[in-house]
């Protein structure tokens, strides 16, 4: 699972039958500073996350198939949940 | 997923049979720096490392994809396959606004 932020989403009409009505979200990566780490993920999102919102994403496929209600699909990254605060053991507080 | 641009493609003599009737692109994935915003795929290459992806569903050189790298690359097979990318949608639009931070 990784922290990441909402940064925009992707409209595609043909794709894998599976991902049919699931919202399409790109979400970077970020540190515990909010700065972007590593490349931005597509993920699937069944709770309706906002723009520029802090989110927990998860690499699970085997839950995200689970969630799409298909053993075929190729679906990886999903959104499993929305963050509403952040605390770190140092100083330096996640508030960006 | 990732995105990524089609910027060529593969045509194999001898494939493992389960793989037989797919397509294989060559994807230049995007990054942060080099990401598409609206309807038209960026001019030129990202600084990530191309790879080949396999395609059923017919993407064309130029176009911008979904692939879906890892384990479930290969999760759409009846049969096993060696498949690490696997090519899940074409995109059509992107709508990216990444957060600047001072």
């Amino acid at each position: 699972m990784l922290l990441a932020r909402v940064e925009g989403s992707v409209v595609a009409v043909r794709k894998h039958p599976s991902l049919e009505g699931w919202r399409l979200i790109i979400c970077q990566p970020i540190n515990k500073t909010g700065e972007p780490e590593s490349v931005p993920q597509i993920a699937i999102d069944p709770l309706g996350a906002g723009m520029h919102q802090k989110v927990i994403i998860s690499s699970d496929g085997a839950a995200a198939r689970k969630t799409v209600g298909d053993e075929f699909s190729p679906v990886r990254w999903m959104i499993i949940g929305i963050v509403d605060e952040t605390e770190s053991c140092e100083s330096e507080q996640i508030n960006r | 997923m990732r995105l990524g641009k089609v910027i060529g493609r593969v045509t194999l003599n001898l494939v493992v049979p389960n793989l037989v009737g797919g397509r294989w692109l060559i994807v230049s994935p995007f990054n942060r720096d080099f990401f598409q915003n609206g309807k038209e795929s960026p001019e030129g290459l990202s600084k990530e490392s191309t790879l080949v992806v396999y395609d059923n569903i017919g993407a064309d050189v130029g176009q911008t994809i979904g692939f879906v790298e890892g384990r479930e690359a290969a999760q759409p097979f009846l049969e096993p396959a060696p498949v690490d990318a696997f090519n899940a949608a074409l995109v059509d639009c992107v709508f990216y606004e990444p957060l600047k931070i001072k």
